[in-house]
């Protein structure tokens, strides 16, 4: 049933919309949350593969009585194979990412009901609201629909970090802000250049303009454009310049909504990554552009990481590290270092997850994040403390769990094409990213408790315990049978190229 | 002179160069300028330089309203309708620039109350600020 | 003066600077951590300007004896790099405009005179 497609966006943001209006109605809010939540990862997995034509306006040429009524210049033109409405595209790529993004979704938001005593509103609104945006970015094939649908969700991140009443919150939506209005406008910019080549904005249509030398592939509008959208894309996914501020965002938000806000990165990243790829990657220095952008991530990432004290921050940093791996695999652009990519993006999807649920439990005990401050958190629940410790292993890239397998492809893949020195660099930032995860393990469970140190009289919310063993289990099932997610992305990968 | 003539009465090409106008000024003032308020104008200007950038790709001189009207001839409005689909896009992101303008300055009044001041480089920078109501204690110890 | 003890000192000196001193104290852990994280930087930008060698093999030669010879004098280099990556509104517009310079100046130039 191609009537699922348009579906996945439609559903949370309805939600998102009689939410607000149920406002005060706490029940409502409760029971309807939790009904869309569980929906979300069931439609993908019934939805047919497919294209959706938003209005029905399918292009001319599948429609051949309207095509004869119309001029000869456009019925031998381009113009009759153009997409005229807004195109959802959704294809087995698609729906390992919203399945897996409506798993995480339904943890942030089900974790959120039941750790906070006053249901708030407005929260589950803007949860819902940008998983629906990154899901609609996710099946887009139109660069505009694209843009639009980035700009609600960063609106519904700073929204998300304006709820968190922690502090210096405001400071850092503001700065996000100020910042994402320099590079979203610019982003637009690029588009409208794309557009003023091409005549179309969505992505088929570029390519094929592109591809049969409708246009001229290295007019100055098109290397202009590409400069700016793909400024724009380090921007949407916060690679650096933009990795500080991406943190900060990270790790202002509570736990459980970061949980969404590092699922949102790395679906946008993914999702506007492939858009540019399929556009832009016949430019000859596109792929050293996007490997030396990941390879300053991942260093910058992992270096400042490790020089944080808040627990927050370092899994925020690291998290942002993490995404340099999923540039490289596009980066290298062959069918395995794209599917490693890919398969990288869903592993941090998940790993991230759990490390932010994880330490979440540490905050809402001891509503400390210093690292300084905290210690020996393991005698309080060893069970959480261990599966946390396995979440860090995989993140890390320790056999047999899912972060090895797709880390080992992508230096595989570095390998096969030439480039040595990119997968020492793997290893590297890999081995310090576990060097960070162990001090920040070590200081928060391991080190003797601090004198000074009251709370955790409270137990671990069993709904954050259910959250952590689910994630891990996904986890070691991806790490044990990594063919249960390559095999659809290796298929997608291959289109690609 | 004629070509100076020709080019101010270029519809298209004046508009191209005010959006180019906008988006240099607003840069300048999101970056240099340290008021947060004046900094949000100059992004007001970013937006709507890019805006207007994007509508007037579909300008074209002398063109009808692509509206398909009875009794236009296909060809004839092929050929002389300007472009829609700018025009649509733009009304969208119009819309998203007025939200996030709406929400930076809630923001902005926010950090005033907090701090009593509008200046970037005291509020957004990274040595902490006193807040008013830190100023006041300190006021009322002394 | 021995490698630790140069970390450990310019740690104090960027601490004292900040007037932090007295809540952030230099431990060992943090110093361990800023060993790590200069290693890896250090190490990781002469590895990666290996990469060069697809271009020229004397540019590689080059770049990497100058870059070594910079990294090694300007020694700790992570309390620097920290500073510079602080959460102050203006570094981060200012990184951001440099980046986007240097892009499309690379993509435009590069692009059209190669």
């Amino acid at each position: 049933m191609n009537e699922f497609i348009p579906l996945m966006v439609i559903i949370p943001i309805a939600c998102a919309l009689l939410l607000n209006l149920f406002h005060k109605k706490d029940k409502t809010v409760i029971l309807m949350g939790i009904i869309v939540a569980i929906v979300l990862p069931i439609i993908p997995l019934i939805a047919n593969y497919g294209l959706h034509y938003f209005g029905g306006h399918a292009p001319l040429i599948t429609n051949s009585t309207l095509l004869s009524t119309l001029p000869s210049t456009i019925q031998n033109s381009a113009l009759a194979l153009f997409h005229p409405a807004v195109t959802y595209s959704y294809g087995a790529l698609q729906k390992i990412f919203i399945f897996i993004l409506g798993i995480i979704a339904f943890f942030a938001i089900f974790n959120s009901l039941s750790q906070n005593k006053k249901v708030s509103g407005p929260l589950m609104f803007l949860m819902f609201m940008g998983t629906a945006a990154v899901t609609a970015i996710l099946l887009s094939d139109d660069i505009f629909h694209m843009y639009i649908f980035f700009e609600i969700s960063a609106l519904t991140q700073t929204g998300i970090i304006l709820t968190s009443k922690t502090e210096n919150n405001y400071e850092t939506a503001l700065k996000y802000m100020i910042l994402g209005s320099i590079g979203g406008p610019l982003l637009l910019l690029g588009i409208g250049f794309v557009l003023g080549a091409v005549g179309s904005v969505n992505i088929t249509d570029i390519v094929y303009a592109i591809s049969h030398n409708l246009v001229d592939p290295l007019s100055p509008t098109l290397l202009f454009a590409f400069g700016l959208i793909f400024f724009g894309w380090l921007y949407t996914s916060g690679l650096p310049p933009f990795h500080t501020i991406k943190s900060g965002v990270y790790s202002k938000a509570l736990p459980n909504a970061s949980v969404l806000l590092q699922a949102f990165t790395v679906i946008i990243f993914i999702a506007i990554g492939i858009a540019i790829f399929r556009i832009f990657s016949y430019l000859p220095f596109f792929k050293t552009l996007i490997v030396v952008f990941s390879l300053i991530a991942m260093v910058l990432g992992v270096t400042m990481a490790i020089m944080q004290t808040d627990f927050r921050r370092m899994i925020a940093f690291l998290a942002v590290g993490e995404l340099g791996y999923i540039g490289l695999g596009f980066g290298l652009a062959t069918k395995l270092s794209i599917t490693a990519g890919l398969f990288q993006a869903v592993n941090e999807l998940v790993i991230t997850a759990l490390l932010f649920i994880g330490f979440g439990t540490i905050l809402y005990l001891t509503k400390i994040s210093d690292t300084r401050k905290l210690g020996g958190m393991i005698q309080h629940n060893s069970i959480v403390a261990i599966m946390v410790l396995i979440g860090g292993f995989a993140m890390a890239g320790v056999p047999p769990l899912n972060g090895f397998q797709s880390k080992l492809m992508i230096i595989q893949a570095s390998l096969q094409s030439g480039f040595p020195e990119i997968s020492i660099i793997a290893i590297l930032v890999s081995i310090v990213t576990f060097m960070v995860f162990m001090k920040a393990y070590h200081s928060i469970y391991l080190k003797p408790k601090p004198n000074d140190l009251v709370g955790a009289d409270k137990l671990v919310p069993r709904s954050s315990i259910a959250a952590i063993a689910i994630l891990l289990i996904i986890c070691i099932v991806l790490g044990l049978f990594p063919h249960l997610v390559t095999d659809n992305i290796s298929q997608f990968a291959m289109g690609l190229i | 002179m004629t070509d100076i003539l020709l080019i101010l009465g270029d519809t298209q090409l004046m508009s191209l160069f005010t959006a180019a106008a906008f988006i240099v000024v607003g840069l300048f003032a999101a970056i240099f300028l340290d008021n947060i308020i004046k900094k949000i104008i100059g992004i007001a200007f970013i937006e709507e330089g890019a805006n207007l950038f994007i509508v007037a790709l579909g300008y074209k001189a002398g063109g009808v309203v692509p509206i398909f009207l009875p009794g236009m001839s296909a060809d004839w409005f092929a050929a002389n309708s300007a472009y829609p689909l700018p025009q649509a896009l733009v009304l969208t992101s119009i819309v998203i620039g007025a939200s996030t303008l709406a929400v930076m300055l809630a923001i902005s009044m926010v950090l005033y109350k907090k701090y009593g001041t509008l200046s970037a480089s005291e509020i957004l920078g990274d040595k902490k600020t006193q807040t008013l109501a830190e100023k006041n204690a300190g006021d009322n110890n002394e | 003066m021995g490698y630790y003890d140069r970390i450990v000192y310019s740690l104090r000196n960027v601490t004292n600077i900040k007037g932090k001193l007295k809540r952030d104290p230099t431990t060992n852990e943090s110093v361990s951590s800023a060993l790590a994280a200069e290693l890896t930087i250090i190490s990781t930008l002469l590895i990666a300007s290996l990469l060069l060698r697809h271009i020229n093999i004397v540019l590689t030669i080059v770049v990497i004896l100058g870059l070594g010879l910079i990294l090694v004098t300007n020694m700790p280099i992570i309390p620097k790099l920290k500073r510079e990556q602080s959460d102050s509104l203006e570094k981060m517009t200012f990184y951001a405009i440099l980046t986007l310079g240097i892009l499309i100046t690379l993509i435009y130039w590069g692009t059209t005179n190669v």
